[in-house]
């Protein structure tokens, strides 16, 4: 029995337009988190989600229902072009006269605007030290996954962010299961240690 | 087990996917070691924040956004033949046979443009046996400077030979100044 991403595909690729929009609305959050974390970049985050389905929409008659996961294909060219955007984004900074700002800087200035929904006060138990004492710790959080290598940084948000099984992020990341494992073990400490001067937070 | 083993084992045993041993092995070292326990504790302390980062809500216009885009995307996708009945609003059979009349007319033009063009430039018999000599030493214009001269006669010959005549060509001669750039270019 095809999911249902396989059956709104098929369903797609035989000419229904809604199928597709009925895709794109399941998978926009998941798809525009991953992008965000990945990036460091909120807005930007949403130009890459929406170039990502395009090129889906695309490359649909290549799609095997049945054969590769809807989820994996998305991620698997969302992290193509996240690659890109990293590379030409170091390519502009690089030739940019005006580069004043740091990294940290301007990563402090994304980092607002993904933690204006965070730090929300969720019901009327709401405590600003509370709050400010999280948003601090998610801060730190995300600057530690900004700063882990690539061959670290997508399996983690993959598994621990996106919440996709091992198999899954061996498909995108194209690894083997092994390799898969070992890097997300590895990209855990990694983030422990860079995250030893925030654990009275936790 | 020594800490370097227990510390590549710590995401196997926080998702519970260890094998008996192992896990026998790894909690025994885990209960004497005092520097792998507290390491373990911030381990899955900062893998259980990191799975608590809050999701980030897309914008409002995303969907808008892209159906818009799917939509001129799709446009592009049209097939030929629905391009261009969207474009002359007249039935396929119809923009077919305005097609084939283009083309035959196309066709028609073509086989016969060079017999038509041939009776409005051919020479008259007095041109052809006009001396070269009154072209080319004449009064100098642009236009003779280029012409191709015959080897060897200074006249046309008064009938067209079968043999192709050698010619050469003579180009107009330029010649440059040097003017100074006082040291800029």
């Amino acid at each position: 029995m095809l999911e249902l991403d396989d059956e709104l595909m098929q369903r797609f690729q035989k000419g229904d337009e809604d199928a597709f929009n009925h895709l794109a609305r399941r998978h926009q959050q998941p798809l525009i988190n991953f992008i965000a974390r990945f990036t460091g970049d909120r807005d930007n985050a949403e130009d890459l989600a929406q170039e990502t389905f395009i090129r889906m929409y695309k490359a649909a008659n290549r799609y095997k229902p049945g054969r590769a996961q809807f989820k994996t294909w998305m991620y698997l060219i969302a992290k193509r072009l996240c690659m890109n955007e990293i590379r030409n984004r170091g390519r502009r900074d690089r030739f940019r006269v005006d580069n004043i700002a740091t990294n940290d800087k301007a990563y402090s200035a994304n980092d607002e605007q993904i933690d204006l929904i965070a730090t929300a006060p969720a019901d009327a138990a709401f405590q600003p030290e509370v709050a400010l004492e999280r948003k601090e710790l998610r801060d730190a959080i995300q600057k530690a996954i900004a700063e882990l290598p690539e061959q670290y940084r997508f399996p983690l948000i993959l598994r621990d962010i996106q919440g996709l099984s091992y198999e899954e992020i061996s498909k995108i990341l194209e690894l083997r299961s092994g390799t898969t494992k070992s890097r997300i073990n590895r990209a855990r400490l990694m983030l422990k240690d860079k995250l030893k001067p925030f654990m009275e937070l936790l | 087990m020594n800490c370097l083993q227990a510390e590549e084992n710590f995401s196997a045993h926080l998702e519970d996917a260890l094998d008996y041993q192992t896990l026998q092995r790894f909690e025994s070292h885990i209960a004497e070691c005092t520097t792998c326990q507290r390491e373990y504790a911030r381990f899955s302390e900062s893998v259980k924040v990191s799975q608590q980062l809050p999701q980030i809500e897309p914008s409002p216009y995303f969907i808008p956004t892209l159906q818009q885009r799917l939509a001129e995307e799709q446009r592009d996708r049209l097939s030929f033949w629905q391009r261009l009945q969207g474009t002359f609003s007249m039935p396929k059979w119809a923009i077919s046979g305005v097609m084939v009349g283009l083309l035959i007319t196309g066709t028609i033009t073509f086989l016969y443009h060079d017999d038509w063009f041939n009776r409005e430039n051919q020479p008259s018999n007095e041109q052809i046996s006009t001396p070269r000599a009154e072209l080319s030493s004449g009064s100098p214009s642009l236009n003779n400077q280029f012409l191709p001269r015959a080897s060897g006669t200074s006249n046309f010959p008064s009938t067209i030979s079968t043999q192709p005549p050698q010619q050469h060509y003579t180009l107009k001669r330029v010649s440059y100044t040097t003017v100074s750039t006082e040291g800029g270019l």
